[in-house]
């Protein structure tokens, strides 16, 4: 049994402490929203916010969260509305979506310690992230763009 | 063909006018509605409350056709984009078949956008010109007083009715135009086609709430994880598996054709009582002595061979005697290595098999309908329309998810029949590597003539590789053999006008598993094609762009491209810079680069440090996502160009996971300047063309850097020492 805050709710799940964090909040708690690409700290699709800080939760165990404060991209805002996702749409970011997750948690993550982060930075902060249909650049203005909302 | 409109071809006000037929969720009157008259017409339906519903026949997979394609629909209605409404086609519906693949349902080589470009154009226009008959009939006046506004027919005296208006007032009696004689708008009266109209999936897409296969979930469903043979070809002999039954939540093991399957409550008990499986694997299979070194040097050994000839692939004049005759002769080799898609989202499919066996329902993303639907019709020996697809938008594909047999489909489909329940298969990253259907390592032998006063005499281009199409899709080599357009695509150089010229295919031995990649056979054809050039070009004493204006006298379209790239990239005055100029494409879609690199020579690093592209692609629908889309297939170029390589030892792959098969990262990207013509011919797609050109840029950039050449891609840090000890 494991309690942690997930997305401002308190949350007590069964699963046995050691199974794979992304796991249980796609399965067992159904949010769908952060992904699966690796399972290696590789790629960052599955990157939520734990404490406020990004992390792989492909990289972690439920039990870690064990009284943490867990946020997924469900959890960012209630109807798409944060300043990275706006920013997201603004740029028109997206291609296959399946990285997007984990793009926009971790630039989420970045600005919330960092407002006004150099291009240097914040390609520095991405590049834990993976994106096949190359949509890099487009994240890189998307930060920026979202930079000066926050 | 012209049609009229009869009672059972419209819907009676409460639903509005039905124009297609949808696939899926059809209710009985629309279904009675579409087998009548109008079937033709099978493409949109007209509400009346003014939604518009239009089909998707593709499938996405992040190129955006689920937007682009009803855009174009909508256009030639004149519809308001934000009353279209987008149905996914969910069924192996050959009406809505992309002939450019003889009818089959198959969203690949950047087609979708040039082969629907018509067909939804028409049936757009002739739906607006129903409206405006029924209007005129409505009002007592002459259809060819009447106009449209966006969703809105506006008639002489400024009388206005909306669409879904029009539609519940039926169209019994009404002749629809003929399809190939209805008129289409000027492209200056175009309001969506040409303009950022933004993504319908985006939204979804930055909120985390996007659906894939990956993430469906269905009542009662479990998860399947599958023990797959080590090597192609090799069966489970015997399986034991008490250690993996004990875990909890497992619901049974099933054997496979060629794997062991654990199906359980959640996939973490899967993957882990699959690590306890324990399968004794048949060890017969001849991949066994697949090597990909070997492999790679039986291809170069029959590229090299002395009179080597393969089937022809493109010829004109002829070759081999010019370049005999040419003043000066030059040859040489280039290799490129096995390369794997890495599309993020890892294969998955739910298949939920009827109780009687008789049917299914399967939840997949996967660019064909029509394979998809074969795939489990075959594993199941049923009819193809019992089977009810729900095609997901996919996480990527390049590629990855094209064959014939969908083994992942098929996984699930074989689990769900053993279990009785809807079960969920997921390749993990490590089996779609080590399972993964790669691009075919090559070997590519070139030969030229010069004349005295360096110009090209002759090109003899010939690829030792594989068929792709043979492997991957066989219904198709039986019609194709022995062109393989997957294998040699490129290799024709049709944007250069090349007196004398051949290019062939010596088709290899397969030893591992083949498929389509983005670019398909242009991703090394062109690498080959465009290293050589500047080869030619410096043995001529020429500037590299002088002597490839030479070959595109009677291509202006291409000439302004590389014209246009010297100039944004300062071509002519580089001084120091290390530029290196490309000139490829995919298909009929054109792209000169040019790319700027610094070597690190201890490091054996190449760091691109911009790139440039010029591109003619036809007529763009979505400016900013073609843009998009460019620039992510150059970014896959530089990827594939500097890192992407399989290796394969005793018929097992080597390579498990991003880390040991690394992909381009944010850090490792240049800026991109992209610059697309406008130009007034048809489009022929955007996916692909930013792909091939790339790494022949790469590579003759580091040889303006470093006065080396590489000519074995990828160009990894030992091959850069390497090409620098020379
Ligand atoms: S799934 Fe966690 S880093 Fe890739
Ligand atoms: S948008 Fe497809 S992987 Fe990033």
């Amino acid at each position: 049994m494991t309690q942690f805050t997930l997305n401002g709710q308190p949350v007590e799940v069964e699963n046995t402490p050691d199974e794979m964090l992304l796991l249980v909040i796609r399965d067992t708690l159904k949010l769908i929203g952060t992904k699966y690409g690796c399972g290696a700290a590789m790629c960052g699709a599955c990157t939520v916010h734990v404490d406020g800080v990004a992390m792989f939760s492909c990289q972690m165990s439920v039990g870690d969260v064990e009284g943490a404060e867990v946020t997924t991209i469900e959890g960012l805002s209630e109807d798409g509305s944060h300043p990275v996702q706006q920013a997201w749409i603004e740029e028109q970011v997206p291609q296959c979506g399946y990285c997007q997750s984990g793009q926009i948690m971790r630039a989420a993550a970045l600005l919330a310690d960092n407002p006004t982060p150099s291009r240097a930075e914040i390609v520095d902060e991405m590049s834990a992230n993976l994106c096949r249909c190359g949509t890099y650049n487009r994240i890189f203005k998307a930060v920026e763009r979202a930079a000066q909302e926050v | 063909m012209t049609l009229t409109m009869n009672r059972r071809s419209f819907l009676q006000g409460t639903a509005g006018l039905t124009f297609l037929m949808g696939a899926q969720g059809i209710t009985a009157v629309r279904s009675e509605a579409a087998t009548g008259a109008l079937d033709v017409n099978h493409w949109l339906t007209i509400r009346a409350d003014g939604t518009i519903l239009v089909v998707h026949p593709s499938t996405e997979m992040g190129q955006s056709s689920y937007s682009t394609l009803p855009q174009i629909l909508a256009e030639e209605l004149d519809a308001d984009w934000a009353d279209i409404e987008i149905e996914q086609l969910n069924a192996d519906d050959r009406r809505f078949g992309n002939q450019l693949f003889g009818g089959v349902l198959y969203t690949a080589g950047s087609t979708g956008t040039q082969f629907y470009f018509d067909p939804m154009r028409k049936a757009g226009a002739q739906a607006r010109d129903v409206l405006l008959q029924i209007a005129a009939r409505a009002w007592g006046v002459d259809k060819s007083t009447l106009r449209t506004d966006p969703s809105v027919v506006v008639g002489p005296d400024g009388q206005a009715a909306g669409y879904g208006a029009l539609a519940a007032l039926g169209a019994d009696g009404i002749t629809v135009p003929d399809v190939d004689t209805v008129a289409l708008k000027d492209r200056a009266q175009f309001r969506i086609i040409g303009h950022d109209v933004p993504r319908r999936d985006v939204p979804a897409k930055s909120t985390g709430q996007a659906v894939y296969a990956i993430d469906v979930d269905v009542p009662n469903m479990a998860y399947g994880a599958v023990l797959r043979a080590p090597v192609e070809d090799e069966v489970p002999l015997s399986v034991d598996d008490t250690a993996a039954r004990d875990i909890p939540g497992v619901i049974d093991v099933v054997t496979l054709p060629d794997g062991v399957a654990v199906v359980a409550e959640s996939l973490w008990s899967a993957l882990g009582a699959r690590g306890l499986l324990q399968v004794e694997w048949s060890r017969t299979s001849p991949f066994r002595s697949s090597n990909s070194d070997a492999t790679l040097a039986e291809y170069a050994a029959a590229a090299h061979a002395p009179g080597a000839q393969g089937a022809v692939w493109a010829e004109k004049g002829d070759a081999p005697a010019a370049i005999a005759g040419a003043d000066k002769q030059f040859s040489q080799l280039y290799l490129s290595d096995y390369a794997y898609h890495g599309q993020i989202e890892p294969m998955a499919a739910v298949a939920d098999v009827d109780a009687d066996g008789h049917g299914a329902e399967v939840r997949a993303g996967t660019p064909t309908q029509s394979w998809t639907a074969r795939t489990v019709a075959q594993t199941l020996d049923i009819p193809v329309e019992a089977v009810r697809l729900n095609m997901m938008t996919m996480g990527g594909g390049f590629g990855r998810r094209t064959a014939l047999m969908q083994n992942y489909v098929r996984d699930a489909v074989l689990c769900s029949r053993a279990t009785g329940r809807p079960v969920k298969v997921i390749w993990p990253r490590e089996d779609d590597v080590k399972q993964g259907t790669f691009r075919p390592a090559a070997a590519q032998k070139l030969h030229a003539g010069l004349t005295a006063d360096g110009k090209l005499d002759g090109w003899y281009h010939k690829v030792a590789t594989p068929s792709v199409i043979g492997f991957f899709n066989p219904l198709r080599w039986e019609v194709a053999r022995p062109n393989d357009v997957i294998s040699m695509r490129g290799a024709e150089s049709k944007f250069y006008g090349i007196k004398d010229f051949r290019a062939d295919h010596l088709i290899m031995d397969r030893h591992a598993r083949l498929s389509p990649y983005r670019g398909i056979g242009a991703s090394y054809t062109a690498f080959a094609a465009e290293a050589f050039m500047d080869e030619l070009a410096e043995a001529a004493g020429r500037d590299a762009l002088d002597f490839r204006l030479d070959l595109v006298k009677d291509n202006p379209r291409g000439r302004h491209l590389l014209e246009k790239v010297a100039d944004m990239s300062g071509w002519h005055t580089r001084g120091n810079r290390a530029l290196g100029l490309s000139f490829a494409g995919y298909s009929s879609s054109m792209a000169a680069g040019v790319a700027e690199v610094e070597v690190d020579a201890d490091r054996g690093d190449i760091r691109i440090k911009k790139i440039w592209a010029a591109i003619d692609a036809g007529l763009i629908v979505t400016p900013d996502n073609a843009h998009n889309q460019i620039e992510g297939g150059i970014i896959f170029g530089i990827s594939m160009a500097l890192s992407e390589k399989i290796d394969i030892e005793n018929g097992e792959v080597l390579q498990e996971n991003f880390y040991d098969y690394e992909i381009t990262r944010a850090h490792q990207v240049p800026e991109i300047d992209i610059y697309i013509a406008e130009v007034d011919a048809p489009p022929v797609g955007v996916g692909e063309v930013g792909t091939p050109m790339v790494s022949a840029a790469i590579a003759n950039a580091f040889y303006a850097a470093q006065g080396k050449r590489l000519r074995h891609m990828p160009f990894t840090p030992d091959r850069v020492a390497g090409a620098l000890d020379t």
